[in-house]
This record gives C-alpha cells, structure tokens and sequence, in this order.
C-alpha cells in the first residue's frame, strides 16, 4: 500500500448485525476518502447510519467488510486492543451526551486521555486547554456541578489535549441551547484551526453542517451524495 | 512502570473522589458490615466459648484428665509443667470408713494442693449446712466428709474417723466438690483427704482398686499438644483422657450445642455478608459502565482498565476492613460490657483467629464476590459511548450462581471445618434458589395476565416485576435467603433455649432419698405433707446382681466396662437398682418394642431397659435377663428400650420390671422432691424422726447447671440480636440498590406525568409483593434447614413451625414494603430534573 495524504480512506464497508429478526445490514457499502485538515459532516435522518459509520471510522467498532484505513493504518484487520492504541495516539472524540467520568473533576476528566497515553505533563497541558476553554477557574469541580455547555467545553478540551490528528463529533451541540451550541462550534472549530485537525461529526443542525467543507448524506444505510464545498475548491486552489 | 503508576493515581483519585462523594457507600458499607458481624459474632463467640468452658471444666475440677489405674512416670507431669499446664493429682479408691464402731463404704479422695484447678470446694460446718466456699484443702491427718457419713456413722465435727490404718479427724463437711459427679445411688459419701496422708492408711495396697487421677489445665493449643505428646504413650487398657467437650461429661452436651449454635450463627453472617457484598458489587459495576467505556475510547488498553479497577476494589476492601474491624470490635466490647456481671467473659485476653477470620472472609468475599460483576464491567465495549444501550457482553448467569455458591461453600466449610453443616446451609440455599427461580417464572405467567388492562398501581407493579424478571429473581432470591437465615437463627434459639429450660423448670427436685422402708413409707409421706413438701412418687427399689442375658454368664470384661463407667453419670455397677411400674416415667421414651403397661401377660415376666445400658451390654429385644436378688433368681424378658433423659433430676432406672416378677421382695423406696433454699434450715427437723433414711443434696448442683444454662441462653439471645441487626442492614442495602435500578424508570414515569401516588404505590406493591414470596419461600427453606440441622447436628427433636410460615410472609411483605416505601419516598422528593440528573 502507498501512503496517501488520506486521512482516512474506506473501501466498500459494511456494517450487519444480528438481530432477532435475523440478519440487519445497516451500512450499504461505502467508500469515500477525507482528507488531513479536512471538516466532514456525515448528515442524515434519524436512524439512517450516521452515528454506526463514525463508530466504524473511530475505530469503536469493528467493520464487518470492506476496507478502512486510519492515518494509513488499515483498522479493519487490527483486533480491539491494536484499535485503543491507535485512538489513544490519533483520535479525539466529543459526544452528545459529553461522557465525562462523574468522579473525577474537569480537570482530571481533561488529563485522562494524556494519563492513558503515558504523557508525563498531563497536568500542565490539562490547564493549559482548561483556560482555552475558558473554564481555569472550575478545574476542581465535578461534571454533575458543571451546565451542559461548560461539560462540552470541558469535553472539548480533553478531546485536544493529545493533539489528536483526527476529532470525531457526535452531535455536539445536540444537548444544548442556540447560544451555547454556536459557543460550542466556534470552539470546535478554532482549536480545528489552530490544530490543523481532521474533523468529522456528525449533525442535524444544517448550519453547523454548512460550516463544514464537505458533506456526506446518509440514507438508510447508504451514503448518497458526496459533494465538495466551494470553501474546499478555495482552499486547495489556495 | 508508567502504565502501573499511572493505573494506581488515576484508581486512587477515583476511590478517593468516590468515597467522598458517597458513591461507594453501599458495597462500602457491605463490607463493613460483612467484616464487623463476622468479627464481633466470633470473637464474641470465642471469648464466650472459653467462659462457658471454663465453667464446664469445673465439672471436671480441670480442663483435661488423664485416668490411670496405676501411677504414671513423674516425667508424664514434669513434661506437662514444662509445657506451662497447671498439674494436680488425686488418687480416688473406695474403703470402708470406721467410727462409733460403725462402719461404711465411703469414696475416699486423696488430692493434692493444687486440686481444684478448676472450681471450688465448698463445705460447711454442720452436714446439709449452708455451702462456704473455701480454697484450702484438708489439713494433715484431717478429713471432710460427705454430710450422709455423719448421719450414717452417727459422728459430728471433731469426731474421729478411720481409714485403714490411720485415724482421722473430721474438721468440715463437704457439701459440694466440683468434679463430685452425678451418681447418686451408687455414689458413696465423699471423704476428702490430703495426699501426703494416703500411704499411711495402707489402703492403697494391692487388690484395692486405686484410680490415680493427673489433673490438668491451661491453653486449649497446649493441653492438645500435651496429648498428642502423650498419646503414644498411653496405653488402652491402663490410661483414659478426658475433656470437657466430651459429649458424655454433664454438660458437654448444652456446651457442645452452643457452640455449634455460634458457628451456625457465624457461618449465617457470613453468607448474608457474601450476599449483601454480591448485590452491592452488582450495583457497583453498573454504576461505572460508563468510566470504563470511556477509558476505553480514549484509548486505554484492557490491562490498563482492569488494574484500575483490581486496584480500586482492592481500597475499597482495605478501608472496609478496617472500618469494619473497628465497629466490630466495638460491638462485640459492647456487649461483652453490658453482660459481664451475668457472664464472666474475659476482656482483656486478645485472640486473633477472629481477627483473620474477619479480615479473610471480607477479603475473600469482596474479590469473589465482585469477581463476576467486574468481569462483566471489563467487558463493556468502548461502542457504548455512542450506543448508549450497550451493556456488558458476558456469558450467563448461571456462571455466577455457581462461582458465588461454590465460594460461600468453600467459606463456611475452611470456617467450620464441618462438612456437614455447610452442606446442609449449601443445600438448602441451591433448593431455595432452584424453587425460587420457578417462582419468578410462575409470577411472569401470572404478571403477562394481570399486567393487561389499564394501568393501575397493580398492572404497573405487576409489569414491573414480569419485565424485569431476571432482576427481580437476583433480589428475590437475595431477600428470600437473608430471610431464610434469619428465621434459622432465630427459630433455632428458641428451640435450643426452651429444650434447656424444660430440663431444669422450676421446683425441679434437688434432695433425694432413699432407704425408705416400707413401714416407714406412710408415716414418712404425712410427716412430709404436713411440712407443706410435695413428693410426688415413691419408686420401689430392689438391689439385684445382673447375671446373665439369654442364660449367658456376664462376661469378665462387662466389670471392667462398668469400673470406667462408675466413675461417670451412668455408673451401673454389678448391682443394680431394679425397679418396677405399669406406668412409663415422665421423660421415658420407647424406643424399640412396647411399654408392658397394665396388662398382665402369660409366661416370663417382661423388663424395658434403658436404651445406653442396652446398647453397652448388648442386649436385644427378646432377650432373657437373669438378675440374682439375694438368693432368689428373677428372669425376665426384655420387651421394651427405653430412652431416658438423664438431665431431668428424676430417679431414672436401667431396668424397669412388670411388678407381677417382684411381688416377692420388700423393696426399700426412692424419691426426689423439691424444697425451696430458703427451707434449707428445716431439713434437719424434716428428716430427724427417719435416721435411717439417706439425704442427697443435689441443689448446689442444679444450681451450678442452671446458672450455665441461663449464661448460654443470654449469650445466644445476643448473638441472635446480632445476626438479626447484620440482617436488617442487608436487607436495607438491597432495597437500595434495587431503588436505584428504579431510578431511570421512575424518572421516566414521572416525566411522562405519572401522578407520584400511583408511582409510590405501585412500587411499594412491587415489594410488598416480593417481600412476600421471598418470606413464604424462606419459611419453607427455613424448615428444611432446621429439620436437618436439628437432626444431624443439635441432636435435637425436630418440629414443624406452622406459626413461622404466616408470620414469615407477613414481616417480609411488611419490612420490605416499609423499607421500599422508605427509599421510594426519598427518590420522589426529588424533582424530575434531579432525578434524570442523578441518572447520568
Ligand atoms: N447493534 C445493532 N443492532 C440492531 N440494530 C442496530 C444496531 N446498531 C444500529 N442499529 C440500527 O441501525 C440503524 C442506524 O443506527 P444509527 O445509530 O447509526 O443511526 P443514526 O443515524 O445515528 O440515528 P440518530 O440520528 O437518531 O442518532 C438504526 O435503525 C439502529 O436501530
Ligand atoms: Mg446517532
């Protein structure tokens, strides 16, 4: 395999599972590429494969087809293990529901990823983004004494403590109010900026859709239509 | 390693953060109270134990006896002081005794300056006087004796006495000697002298039949190591070692009994500690699917996960240890305090079996426990981050059952070192557990019917339970044998406690008499009611040589058999006292053949033996004994055994003949009646006008086994109220973390504006509900356990408890509806808001 700038680059995956009903497919083959430093949004109805496809892209779940390569490593043949490597190293990941630990206060929820990958200055760069985040003065305190918006901002901050080459984003702001989401997005997509990110999330909210270069559609199970923003034709002729 | 490190700050900061934060209160407190009642029930037990024994070894004057029929090696008794026991010797023969040119067969005992090691003498100053304690013994060339000596021998204190070749003076009366013994009819009176005094009597030559009796006491570890030291040397024909515990001595039956009671008791708390650390550990994976999920996203590896959390189960034992281990010994210093002035429980002497009993059964019962529920968390898969229903993916259930009934097995088996007990409680348990899970399915089949229709507080508690069938089976089946246990604990003391009692009610009788003749019988029974003293019945008596069985010569070594055994309870000498009724005596059994009662039969004349004297000299049903009564041949034919209680103070007899076989002989009479201690002072008026009639006073000694008894039974009622408080505490553990299953479903309901008086009632139902079963079935498992507990292992008669299989059903429906109600009641005073907020 050559090395590509691909950030990541899929070949015909699938996603089946067994229900009671029998045999499911949920993802009809699907093959795309993203870019180093490219915004992704997967958009789609309800139910429609989005959050599956950014599982089997996370390297959280195991595709049951098809080809799938992170950063050029092919994550389709890597066992569990080999996988929370790999997103230990590359990956960050926001969520709707935030998922923080409950029992470790923000600052220590933004160390952890820093801790697991063995960083000795875990500490220094968990205050560092705290104060990116704008939250230096509630590092001692507990996710539930936290509002939701300061919980993603939070979520944020340990989601780039690692500089991670790759962010993963499930509805990020889904949880959250107009105000606090547009807080949330511009958040996201300065340190995006900043970092030089891959990012990929996924959304309903059409806006935060339009602020990304690209676009992929799901539609039960299948990716429909891949078009490339204007933004993205800037940039690269750029 | 960094990954260690990094594994131990981050699982420290957790337990920490947790601990504070209340999170881990309940498998926390599991633990505690796992560790607190195994320690305060068997360090309690322990220090209770060596009272009671201590108590009990009075009735041996030591803690262990070696009896010889010749001296033993001075090295025997110099090894045993090595070894840091206390050693007494008393050399105990039967002779005549002369005084007033009279004379009686008297049971000399020569000790020591050490004897008693155990107990007290106490003597008098006049025969049947009131009893003084003393710790001297005999002067040289002085003797106490029996009060009956001074009444036969017609001598009063300061009198001579002789023995043998010596002449005594008579300085005290022996009113009580601790290892005096319970043979009363074939029982000479005591003369206790010193040992210095004995080969001057020259009654010890050869012919005389002399025991030499080695006293021992100390260490329980030492005395053992001292016979295993022993016992090589020891030769059968010669040498017997006696203990306490041993089943036959007088109270080694009750000892014996509470303590198997205290270990059931133990073995009791310790399951209800495994099963209420086996629900907290449940609820403690669910609560951390979600760290772990996370960890895992962010990429920890699976070494890494489950270090984190080996480690943080690890703290949360440790700190439950010890928490645990300082309430438990407060309790146990608590009651020991509050009971002292009943039971003379030491507290000052430190033992550490209890200590690691505690620590190893809350160690064991924490990692095995949680072992399963763990397993189950490292497997949740990172995916749940984004599929929130996602849960952990492991193997059935029945996994755990089996791993959890095969460690609470192997724990009461390495506690008890009985197979017997812990197989029954196992047993037991699997059969409740089996029916218990029918039950569940039965309750789903009747929920799916119930459950249709509009939606009360009965459809909604019903489909609740139905729906979560498989949960509500674990909680089933843990209230069911928390209530299980409880009711063996509790039904079991009651029964051991009243059959104690029943032995010794009050007005038991404590004097006997005998030698009553039959012309004194009328005269002697008036006197009696006139001094306002019952006597209930006479029994005719007749002293008899048993002969022979079946017209077979008695062997030479039944007389060697009966030697050893005279100097116990049941002494049947060669005579024997023949006695003879239509009527079977209170506490008579038969247990082969049939009572001969009032009918007259044709042919030989019928006998009903005791069931031991049968069994020693193996006699059967059928058989024809030959008793010589002077010089007249009685032969009759066994045609009953009987099963006498021989704690009753009743004159009990070894052989009850059909009165038509003895119409020929005079008998003298036997009777035992009760009279109040503070009559005391007017026995001597009572018994002057009949010289010849022989007193036996046995009230010091009824005194000394009721004390014991009441001691026990106090001790047991403790530790029922232990075991009872430990039950209660689970129960309330498992109610809560069974509320905070509810939790996310009451949230729900209340969101979608359920009112909270159909939430609260449909959940109080649900326990009412449950709670009810789980009594019902545990009433039923409780009589199975005690039928085979009381049979196989208490010796006890076993009974139905009809009253426990309503009352069980209904203080289950009733604590755990109450305590559900209790923790429903918290949850909905919180808002919706909050509650879906705690749900996270
Ligand atoms: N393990 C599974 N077993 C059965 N069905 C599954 C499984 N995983 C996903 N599905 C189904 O596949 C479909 C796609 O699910 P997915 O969560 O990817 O949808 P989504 O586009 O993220 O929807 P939403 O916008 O509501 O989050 C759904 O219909 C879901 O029920
Ligand atoms: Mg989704």
């Amino acid at each position: 395999m050559t090395l590509t700038s691909n950030m990541i680059s899929t070949k015909a995956i699938t996603k089946t599972v067994t229900t009671s009903q029998g045999e499911l497919q949920i993802l009809q083959p699907i093959s795309f590429d993203v870019k180093a430093g490219e915004t992704v949004a997967i958009v789609g109805a309800s139910g429609s494969g989005k959050s599956t496809l950014l599982g089997l892209l996370a390297g959280l779940d195991q595709v049951s087809s098809g080809e799938i390569y992170l950063d050029n490593q092919p994550l389709h043949s890597m066992d569990e293990e080999q996988r929370a490597r790999l997103r230990g190293e590359k990956v960050g990941f926001i969520f709707q529901s935030f998922m923080l630990v409950q029992s470790l206060t923000a600052l220590e929820n933004i160390m952890l990823p820093a801790e697991i990958a063995g960083l000795s200055d875990a500490r220094k760069r968990a205050l560092e983004a705290l104060e990116q985040v704008g939250l230096s003065h509630r590092g001692s305190h507990y996710p539930n004494q936290l509002s939701g918006g300061e919980q993603q901002r939070v979520a944020i901050a340990r989601a780039f403590i690692t500089r991670p080459k790759i962010l993963f984003a499930d509805e990020p702001t889904g949880n959250l109010d107009a105000a606090n989401g547009d807080k949330i997005e511009n958040l996201l997509f300065d340190l995006n900026q900043q970092l030089g990110t891959t990012l990929i999330l996924v959304t309903h909210d059409s806006e935060l859709a339009a602020r990304c270069q690209r676009q992929l559609k799901m539609h039960g199970g299948v990716l429909e239509d891949t078009s490339v923003t204007a933004l993205e034709g800037q940039r690269h002729a750029g | 390693m960094r990954g260690n490190a990094m594994a131990l700050s981050l699982s420290w900061r957790l337990f920490r953060h947790e601990a504070r934060r209340g999170e881990l209160t309940v498998i926390l407190l599991a633990i505690v109270l796992s560790v607190a009642s195994v320690l305060s029930l068997s360090l309690f037990s322990e220090r209770l134990q060596s009272a009671l024994s201590d108590k009990s070894a009075e009735f041996l004057a030591a803690d262990r006896m070696l009896g010889s029929d010749k001296p033993v090696p001075d090295s025997w008794l110099e090894e045993a002081r090595q070894r840091g026991l206390a050693v007494s010797q008393r050399n105990q023969l039967r002779s005549m005794a002369f005084a007033n040119d009279k004379m009686m067969l008297t049971d000399v005992r020569a000790v020591d300056a050490f004897y008693p090691l155990k107990g007290v003498v106490k003597v008098s100053d006049m025969p049947f006087g009131l009893p003084q304690e003393t710790r001297d013994l005999p002067a040289l060339g002085e003797v106490w004796i029996g009060s009956r000596l001074f009444q036969v021998l017609g001598i009063s204190l300061g009198d001579e006495l002789e023995i043998g070749d010596k002449a005594f003076v008579v300085s005290k009366a022996v009113i009580e000697l601790p290892d005096g013994g319970f043979n009363l009819f074939g029982g000479d009176p005591v003369v206790l002298m010193n040992l210095a005094d004995l080969p001057a009597t020259n009654v010890t030559g050869p012919g005389s039949r002399t025991d030499y009796d080695y006293l021992f006491a100390g260490e329980d570890s030492a005395l053992d190591d001292y016979y295993a030291y022993l016992k090589p040397q020891l030769n059968r024909e010669l040498h017997y070692w006696r203990s306490v515990k041993d089943e036959d001595s007088p109270l080694g039956r009750s000892v014996k009994r509470a303590e198997q009671y205290f270990l059931l008791a133990s073995l009791l708390a310790i399951v209800l500690a495994a099963v209420s650390i086996a629900v907290a550990a449940q609820r403690y994976s669910q609560r951390h699917y979600d760290p772990v999920a996370i960890m895992k996203t962010l990429g920890a590896p699976a070494a890494m996960v489950r270090r984190v959390y080996l480690l943080q189960i690890l703290f949360i034992t440790l700190l439950g240890i010890v928490v645990g281990g300082v309430v438990g010994f407060g309790i146990q210093q608590l009651i020991a305090s509050l009971i002292a002035d009943k039971v003379p429980v030491a507290l000052d002497t430190w033992y550490w079996r209890p200590f690691f009993i505690a620590i190893f059964t809350g160690l064991v019962c924490a990692m095995l426990f949680s072992l399963y529920p763990l397993l189950k968390l490292f497997s949740v898969p990172p995916l749940r981050v984004l599929r929130r229903d996602l849960g952990a993916s492991m193997g059935s259930r029945s996994l755990q059952f089996v791993a959890a009934g095969l460690a609470i097995f192997l724990l009461m088996w390495a506690y008890s070192g009985n197979l017997t007990i812990s197989a029954i409680l196992l047993a037991c348990g699997l059969l409740l557990v089996a029916s218990l899970m029918l039950v569940t399915l039965g309750l789903i089949a009747v929920g799916r019917k119930l459950g249709q229709g509009r939606m009360g507080a009965w459809q909604l508690a019903w489909a609740r339970i139905s729906r979560r069938a498989m949960d509500n089976s674990v909680q089933l089946i843990s209230f069911a044998v928390t209530i299980m246990l409880l009711l063996v604990v509790l039904v079991m003391r009651n029964d051991m406690v009243q059959q104690w009692r029943d032995q010794l009610p009050e007005g038991t009788p404590n004097y006997f008499m005998i030698n009553i003749t039959q012309q004194q019988l009328p005269k002697l029974e008036q006197h009696f009611v006139e001094h306002g003293v019952d006597i209930e019945h006479f029994y005719p008596v007749v002293r008899g040589r048993f002969a022979a069985i079946n017209e077979e010569t008695i062997r030479t070594d039944v007389s060697k058999e009966e030697d050893s055994n005279s100097r116990g309870r049941q002494g049947l000498g060669r005579e024997a006292n023949l006695t003879w009724s239509n009527q079977l005596q209170h506490e008579n059994h038969v247990v082969e053949g049939t009572w001969h009662g009032e009918q007259s039969s044709e042919g030989e004349p019928r006998v009903s033996v005791e069931k031991e004297v049968a069994l020693r000299l193996g006699i059967k049903m059928g058989d024809l004994l030959t008793f010589n009564i002077g010089s007249e041949v009685v032969k009759a034919k066994v045609s009953s055994v009987r099963e006498v209680n021989w704690q009753t103070m009743q004159p009990n007899f070894f052989f009850v003949l059909e009165p038509r076989s003895m119409a020929n002989f005079s008998p003298t009479y036997i009777t035992s009646f009760h009279l109040d201690s503070d009559k005391k002072p007017e026995l001597a008026g009572l018994m002057a006008p009949f010289p010849t009639v022989s007193l036996f006073d046995v009230d010091a000694r009824i005194n000394q086994l009721r004390s014991i008894v009441e001691q026990v039974s106090m001790a047991v009622e403790f530790i029922l109220v232990l075991v009872l408080c430990a039950g209660t505490l689970v129960l309330v553990a498992q109610v809560q973390s069974s509320m905070d299953e509810r939790m996310q479903e009451l949230a729900i309901l209340r969101t979608l504006g359920a009112k909270g008086l159909l939430i609260r009632m449909s959940v109080i139902l649900e326990f009412v509900i449950i709670g009810m079963v789980a009594g019902l079935m545990a009433a039923m498992a409780n009589e199975l356990a005690l039928y085979l507990l009381q049979t196989q292992i208490f010796n006890m008669q076993a009974s139905i408890h009809w009253d426990f299989w309503l009352l069980a059903p209904l203080v289950g429906a009733l604590v755990v509806g109450i305590l559900g109600a209790l923790s429903c009641w918290r949850l909905l005073s919180f808002n919706t808001s909050e509650l879906l907020r705690r749900m996270i």
